[in-house]
C-alpha cells in the first residue's frame, strides 16, 4: 500500500516543504556577485553563489534588485549629486608645490591675508613718513635755516680778522 | 557624455581631475538608481538619500582611490561592479546611521516576517535538489518572480528555467510521493 499524499499544485507543494538544516553561510564578495550577475563565474564558484543565494533571502533580494536595475534604462540623477561628487577631487596643479618662489611669490606664499597685512603696514609707514615731514616744515625750509646759520658764523669770522689786521699793527 | 567603460581609470586613480569628473557624470545615474532602490524600504527623505549616494563617491575616491584600483575588469563589467559596490555602500551607510524606527511602519516588512510554525513542513533532504534548482524554486515561489525575470537574473533562456523547474518538482513529487493536481 503506497502512502501517497493528497495532490498539490507546484506552489502548494513548495510551500509545504522546508529545506533540511544546512550549513550554507558566507557573504559573496563584490567581484563574485558582479561576475555571477553577468554569468561569468566558473561552474564551481557559481554553484557556491547559488547555494548562498538560495539560503539567504537578503542577498537574494540584493541580486534581484541589481539585475533589474542593470537591465533598465536609467533616469538622470539630480544635478547636485554630480556637482558634490566632482568636488571631492581637486585639480592636479593644486597638488604640485612651487619649485623656486620669487619675491612676489613668497610675498603671497602664505596666502592673501598675509599679503594684505604687509601692504597695510607698508602704507601705514609711508603715511607716517610723509606726515612727519609735513610737521617738521619740509626739506626746503630746513635747508634755508642751515644756510642762515652758516652766513652768521662766517660774518663773525671776517670781523675778527679785520679787528686783528685792520690798523697795521703786527703782533 | 563619456560611457563608463570608456573612462580612463588609470588616469583617474593617478589623480586626473578631468577623468574623475567624467567618471562621476557617467556613474551618477546608476549610483542614484541603485541607492534609491536599496534604501526604498526605509522611507528616507531626499536629503538622506542624496547623502547616501554621495557617500558612495566618497568611498570610491577614499584612500587614494583604493576601491577603484582594486577593480578587476576580467571578472565583470564596470557598470555591474559599480552597482554592486554602490548597493553595499548604501546598506552600510544606512546601518551606520542606526535609524531607529519610531513606528512599525518604518520597518521593512521582510524584517517583520514570522515563520508559520503551526504547519509542520516536510524536510527536503540535502542533495535531493541541486543548488541551482533550489535557487530557482525560491525565486519563482518565495520571491514571486516569473520565468522571464528568473531567466534574466540567471543569464539563461526561459526554456531552461522551465525545464529546470519541471525536473526539480518531479524529484520532489517522487520523493514525497505527492501527485500533481
Amino acid at each position: 500500500m503506497s502512502a501517497k499524499r493528497s495532490p498539490m499544485n507546484d506552489q502548494e507543494l513548495w510551500r509545504s516543504l522546508a529545506m533540511e538544516g544546512r550549513a550554507v553561510s558566507g557573504m559573496i564578495s563584490d567581484h563574485d556577485l558582479a561576475a555571477w550577475l553577468e554569468g561569468r563565474l566558473a561552474p564551481a564558484e557559481a554553484a557556491r553563489v547559488d547555494a548562498i543565494l538560495a539560503a539567504d533571502p537578503e542577498q537574494r533580494a540584493a541580486a534581484l534588485e541589481l539585475s533589474e536595475i542593470l537591465a533598465m534604462p536609467l533616469p538622470a540623477a539630480p544635478a547636485r549629486l554630480a556637482v558634490r561628487a566632482q568636488a571631492l577631487v581637486g585639480f592636479e596643479v593644486e597638488r604640485e608645490p612651487a619649485s623656486r618662489p620669487g619675491f612676489l611669490a613668497s610675498l603671497f606664499a602664505a596666502g592673501r591675508r598675509q599679503a594684505l597685512r604687509a601692504a597695510a603696514m607698508g602704507t601705514a609707514a609711508a603715511i607716517l613718513a610723509v606726515s612727519g615731514f609735513l610737521v617738521g616744515g619740509g626739506l626746503g625750509e630746513s635747508y634755508a635755516h642751515q644756510k642762515q646759520i652758516t652766513v652768521v658764523s662766517s660774518t663773525d669770522t671776517s670781523s675778527e680778522l679785520t679787528d686783528l689786521f685792520g690798523d697795521g699793527n703786527v703782533i | 557624455m563619456t560611457e563608463l567603460n570608456e573612462i580612463d581609470l588609470r588616469g583617474l586613480t593617478a589623480g586626473n581631475k578631468r577623468a574623475w569628473d567624467q567618471f562621476v557624470a557617467a556613474a551618477a545615474p546608476l549610483i542614484n538608481a541603485v541607492v534609491r532602490r536599496a534604501l526604498n524600504p526605509y522611507r528616507l527623505g531626499e536629503d538622506d538619500v542624496m547623502d547616501a549616494a554621495q557617500d558612495v563617491f566618497v568611498r570610491l575616491c577614499a584612500s587614494d582611490f583604493r576601491l577603484i584600483k582594486g577593480y578587476d575588469p576580467s571578472r565583470a563589467g564596470i557598470s555591474t561592479w559599480l552597482a554592486v559596490v554602490a548597493r553595499s555602500a548604501a546598506i552600510d551607510h544606512m546601518r551606520r546611521r542606526r535609524q531607529v524606527a519610531d513606528s512599525i511602519d518604518d520597518v521593512p516588512e521582510a524584517a517583520l516576517a514570522i515563520e508559520d510554525r503551526h504547519v509542520e513542513k516536510l524536510k527536503i533532504p540535502q542533495g535531493l535538489l541541486t543548488d541551482r534548482q533550489t535557487l530557482m524554486l525560491r525565486l519563482l515561489y518565495d520571491e514571486d518572480r516569473d520565468v522571464t525575470e528568473v531567466a534574466e537574473l540567471l543569464k539563461i533562456d526561459a526554456q531552461t528555467v522551465r525545464s529546470t523547474h519541471h525536473k526539480a518538482l518531479l524529484r520532489l513529487r517522487e520523493h514525497f510521493k505527492i501527485d500533481s493536481t
